[in-house]
């Protein structure tokens, strides 16, 4: 394990679910860096180095990505769909956190490849714990395959 | 020749009185169909977006309680308090109502279902979630049923759920599924021996959004016998309550036996 730690993106619409969340990492001291994508789109330019993120390194992904579904532009569901279809992002592990408890949500979730589903609850504390477990997952617990091996 | 033709216009007349009542019978199922459309996206909204702000309300009360309690005296701290409490509630209500819009429309599936199996892992779930209660529950062998297992499952939840609660002040608390034989019929019942209710209200029992006790001492939101009430219903049969204040509650209900 490299000592530099990697981003975490979250994709998120909603400022006040930013807050929360970024307050949630805090608490449950994790210290990655957090990149924010306001909607799919934007989301899609992070990850494929495009537009306004034309710069970025595209070798540098995310350590997991935090999506909402219900995004303006491109929702959640698709994003999920185009960075599974790529093969330098096909192992990026994704974690849908949403409002929706919807069945059909969460079986099209899982069926695009994402890696977790957790529902944001109304709880603040509940929802710092989510967040704590999450971190705790797949931040230090999971081993994700190395550049090398995944071609 | 005109005969011919008299029959001709009478029965073209009759084909199109025909054709449009099949058209509008296509339509009304159309609308029917854009109907049940509409009332998922909007279940997905409710479900979305009522809980969005409610979110931040819990999320900055509890902020604002960590981070500038020290700032509040005892007064200002209660208040926060309140505030979540009332986030908690109405999550639960967002919940409870999505739960039972969910019972509306899903698809039915008819399946083999024994209902005191089903009954027994309810009760083991309410006993592990509040295992400082001794409550004596009793179910017979098996009660096999055609029906939705999913949507059975919820109702029992919510009968075996109701009986858990309002018994929790009896120290012999007992709670009894079984069926009986009634006018031929086959009729499963839920009894209790707990706080019971009164009669007069028996009518009031099944609607939503309907209590008939306080909240501070067996709280909930009153969805769930309108929820079970829906799933009986579905299921063809009858639901109806018996009950005396302070001695218990009996529910029973039927299900309509597949041919």
């Amino acid at each position: 394990m490299t000592s530099h730690l990697k981003t975490i993106l979250l994709v998120e619409d909603t400022e006040d679910d930013i807050v929360l969340t970024q307050r949630a990492m805090k608490k449950s001291k994790i210290l990655n860096d957090l990149a924010i994508a306001r909607d799919g789109q934007e989301a899609l330019d992070y990850l494929f180095c495009q537009g306004a993120h034309a710069g970025r390194n595209k070798n540098e992904t995310p350590a997991v990505i935090l999506l909402d579904l219900k995004l303006p532009k491109v929702d959640g569901m698709q994003v999920l769909q185009r960075l599974r279809s790529d093969p330098a992002l096909k192992y990026v592990p994704v974690v849908i956190l949403t409002s929706s408890k919807e069945q059909e949500d969460l079986l099209n979730g899982y069926k695009f490849g994402a890696n977790s589903y957790i529902r944001k609850p109304v709880d603040f504390e509940q929802f710092a714990q989510a967040v704590q477990h999450m971190g705790l997952y797949w931040l230090l617990m999971n081993e994700t395959p190395s550049r090398s091996s995944a071609f | 020749m005109a005969v011919a033709f008299l029959i001709c216009g009478a029965l073209i007349s009759r084909m199109t009185r025909r054709m449009r009542l099949v058209i509008e019978d296509a339509q009304a199922s159309a609308e029917l169909k854009r109907t049940n459309k509409e009332l998922e996206a909007f279940s997905y909204s409710v479900s979305h977006d009522l809980r969005t702000p409610l979110r931040a309300i819990d999320g900055f009360s509890h902020a604002l309680a960590e981070e500038y309690g020290d700032k509040l005296d005892e007064e200002g701290k209660e208040y926060l308090r309140r505030v979540r409490a009332g986030c908690t509630r109405m999550g639960q209500l967002i919940d409870d109502i999505l739960a039972l819009s969910r019972v509306i429309r899903q698809q039915m599936k008819s399946e083999a279902v024994d209902l005191a199996s089903l009954a027994r892992s309810v009760a083991e779930t309410l006993a592990q979630a509040d295992p400082d209660r001794k409550v004596d529950v009793k179910t017979c062998e098996r009660l096999p049923v055609r029906g939705d297992a999913g949507l059975l499952r919820i109702a029992l939840e919510n009968l075996l759920g109701n009986a858990w609660k309002f018994t929790r002040k009896k120290p012999d608390a007992r709670i009894e599924f079984g069926s009986l034989e009634k006018d031929g019929e086959r009729v499963f019942f839920v009894k209790d021996n707990g706080a019971g209710f009164d009669m007069a209200y028996v009518d009031k029992l099944f609607g939503a959004f309907q209590r008939l006790h306080d909240a501070k001492d067996f709280p909930g939101t009153g969805i769930g016998l309108a929820t079970v009430h829906r799933i009986i219903q579905r299921h063809g049969g009858r639901i109806w309550a018996e009950g005396k204040m302070e001695e218990g509650s009996s529910f029973y209900f039927t299900i309509k036996e597949a041919p």
